[in-house]
């Protein structure tokens, strides 16, 4: 088997991490003991590194990391050797979408669509009203684009994840 | 204690809790410590809701969506009488300031815990109250006084005289719905129709009115308790400024504003009781004030009912608010006159929602997985939520509140960063980072905040919020989760491995491709 490396990268700054037995890594070089307790959900977990204690919340979120620290948020890119080397090898260097699927946040009911297909929006623009836990939420273009295809319907109950409409 | 033994009061038997979540637990637990037993009411999405679970009687009510449960007037007076419950506590949103839900009550011979219905429609409309109380002395907003319900159209021609920003804010209901900031004439015909189709569907009443917006403000509100005697007395004030949306997220009392301005914090107490008293008030109910950089105050509105954050008046004054609404309910005096009530040190309540404050605070939903109840000196928790949950998106973001208490506003800061950092709600998104951050912040710490604070200056994506440290171990732990990931593929891969090897599953591939 290959040996448990994995590149971790946030913000840019990457940190190498070698996984050498069940209670210790190296951080870029730097060893480290540690102590990893999962606790009932992955989400959860309690972590002692040399003897200090951490409790980060951690999810998967869009094929990466999300952890929580306090009041801190870290997105966490994770990549084994292999992984590496295959996207080294194919040139990418990060993820360019062509196309975005504005995907209902949570469950609830379609207010309005003020846009139709066709139209060209403009980063920022209001796509979908959406109201949930009696409030209003306005779901917004990430970039400029057109809506080249709109599902939702004003006042269809949407579930979580549940796409609303494309960007192209 | 008031209560004469020579004319006694008839304490009620039983009483129906017409609300949800933490604040219907709320009222169980002062009814249960007073020997009166309970009845909740659930719609489907709450039949494992804890407010069902702690009531000593529960009954159903439909459908998940309020208007088919919670609102439902007619099925919850037939539930009461059915029960036999002499009284109906309404909490806080819902039917609380319903004047016709209250007015049901009286025509069915059940008390409603709260005022008259007349005194909830006079302060019910907020245009109304903005009325009754200018009449009785109490300063008030410049906006659209007398002008009755507007149409958009005379609503833009008024603007421009009360002069931008100010503020569209519904006439029915309160808690920020419907409201929404107007900074020129341009953009105001957008946000009229946000507003009337929030305050719509929020209130059932899509009337609006403007009000100038005071910039720099802070919002500091007085508990009044007013008996069936003509006693009405305050318990001091409550800061919530800080609020995200026009929703409160962190309230104390007493106010770092006010602080030791014992004339004001008298002038207002005093104001706040004058303008109880001219709706003839009988309860607990709050009269909320704007206060300007000068320290001059106006009044915003009242709210004719139990407050979300009643808690931090009951920390500093040793007064259990719901037990009062039910003794002043079931006829007896007051427990307090003005002179019995001392502020005791400082207390905090932070809000917890089920959002996520990194995603523009949209509300989270899902299984709470995990939840450890932070406990120790000077906290108390209350919350309708528990390991196992469901939050469904039918209600309230609302699901937990913190309350801390402690000898100054600073031990009481330290106090409430130790209890929600032991705080784990699991499963769901909340934004307890948010205040874990608003709590670290110097304004905040030096109580220089006013309504636009959270908004303006609490950024949780900025940069200055990431730490070398930490950014290190947010990395070991994904890289540990992604490693327990792998291992958890690879025991179903090895398994399979037994059975079938990697090159036979080639070959059988390379046979059903030709």
């Amino acid at each position: 088997m290959s040996s448990d490396r994995y590149y971790a990268t946030i913000q840019g700054t990457e940190y190498v991490i070698e996984i050498t037995s069940e209670t210790s890594v190296t951080i870029n070089g730097t060893i480290r003991t540690v102590d990893y307790q999962t606790l009932k959900r992955q989400s959860s977990c309690s972590l002692l590194v040399d003897g200090k204690l951490y409790e980060p919340i951690v999810y998967q979120e869009n094929g990466g990391w999300e952890v929580l620290i306090g009041s801190g948020r870290y997105i966490v890119q994770v990549e084994d050797e292999r992984e590496r080397r295959l996207r080294l090898a194919t040139g990418e260097t990060s993820y360019q979408p062509g196309r975005y699927i504005l995907t209902s946040p949570m469950p609830g009911l379609v207010i309005d669509i003020p846009v139709k297909e066709g139209d060209q929006v403009s980063e920022g623009d209001v796509l979908v009203i959406l109201e949930s836990m009696k409030m209003q939420n306005e779901l917004r273009a990430p970039r400029d684009g057109t809506i080249s295809r709109i599902h939702a319907k004003v006042n269809g109950n949407v579930e979580r994840k549940e796409s609303l409409l494309v960007l192209e | 204690m008031a209560t004469s033994r020579f004319n006694p009061s008839p304490m009620f038997k039983k009483i129906l809790i017409a609300n949800r979540g933490e604040i219907a637990v709320r009222v169980i637990r002062s009814c249960r410590e007073m020997g009166i037993s309970t009845v909740a009411v659930f719609s489907d999405a709450d039949r494992h809701s804890l407010h069902v679970r702690y009531a000593d009687e529960a009954y159903h009510l439909g459908p998940p969506k309020a208007s088919e449960s919670y609102l439902l007037i007619e099925k919850i007076i037939k539930i009461a009488l059915a029960s036999g419950a002499d009284a109906i506590h309404p909490g806080y949103g819902f039917l609380a300031e319903r004047a016709d839900f209250s007015q049901a009550c009286q025509d069915n011979g059940i008390t409603f815990i709260g005022p008259k219905s007349s005194s909830i429609t006079a302060m019910g409309n907020k245009q109304m109250a903005r009325n009754t109380v200018r009449n009785a002395g109490v300063p008030v907003i410049p906006g659209t006084d007398g002008h009755g319900d507007l149409s958009d159209q005379s609503l833009l021609e008024i603007a421009p005289e009360i002069g931008f920003p100010l503020l569209i804010k519904p006439s029915a209901g309160g808690g920020g719905k419907g409201m929404r900031e107007v900074r020129n004439l341009e953009e105001m015909p957008g946000l009229l129709a946000v507003s009337r189709r929030e305050a719509e569907s929020s209130f059932g009443d899509g009337n609006i009115y403007l009000e100038k917006l005071i910039q720099g403000a802070r919002h500091i509100e007085i508990q009044i308790l007013a008996d069936q005697h003509g006693n009405v007395i305050h318990l001091g004030e409550r800061e919530c400024s800080l609020q995200r949306r026009h929703q409160k997220i962190l309230e104390e009392a007493p106010s770092p504003f006010i602080g030791d301005d014992q004339e004001m914090r008298d002038r207002m107490g005093a104001i706040a009781v004058q303008a109880a008293r001219s709706v003839d008030y009988i309860n607990a109910g709050t009269i909320e004030f704007l206060v300007d950089k000068d320290r001059n105050f106006y009044f915003l509105e009242m709210n004719t009912r139990l407050q979300v954050e009643h808690p931090v008046t009951e920390a500093v004054t040793g007064i259990d608010i719901v037990k009062e609404q039910i003794r002043i309910a079931a006829g007896e005096q007051l427990s307090y006159q003005q002179k019995d009530i001392n502020i005791t040190g400082w207390a905090m309540e932070c809000r917890v929602n089920a959002e996520d404050p990194f995603r523009d605070f949209i509300p989270s939903t899902g299984t709470i997985s995990h939840s450890l109840i932070p406990a120790g000196p000077g906290v108390r928790v209350d919350t309708g939520v528990y390991s196992g949950f469901e939050i469904s998106p039918y209600y309230d973001a609302l699901i937990s509140k913190v309350i801390v208490h402690g000898e100054t506003r600073d031990k009481t800061i330290t106090r409430m960063k130790r209890v929600l950092n032991e705080y784990r709600l699991i499963g769901i998104r909340t934004n307890i980072p948010l205040h874990l951050a608003l709590l670290d912040n110097p304004s905040f710490l030096s109580g220089d905040f006013d309504t636009q604070f959270i908004e303006d200056e609490i950024l949780l994506e900025s940069e200055t919020s990431f730490d070398a440290a930490l950014a290190e171990i947010a990395a070991l732990a994904a890289v540990l989760a992604t490693n327990q990931h792998d291992q958890q593929s690879a025991v179903v891969i090895s398994r399979s491995k037994r059975d079938l090897s990697n090159w036979k599953l080639a070959g059988r591939r390379e046979q059903t491709e030709s």
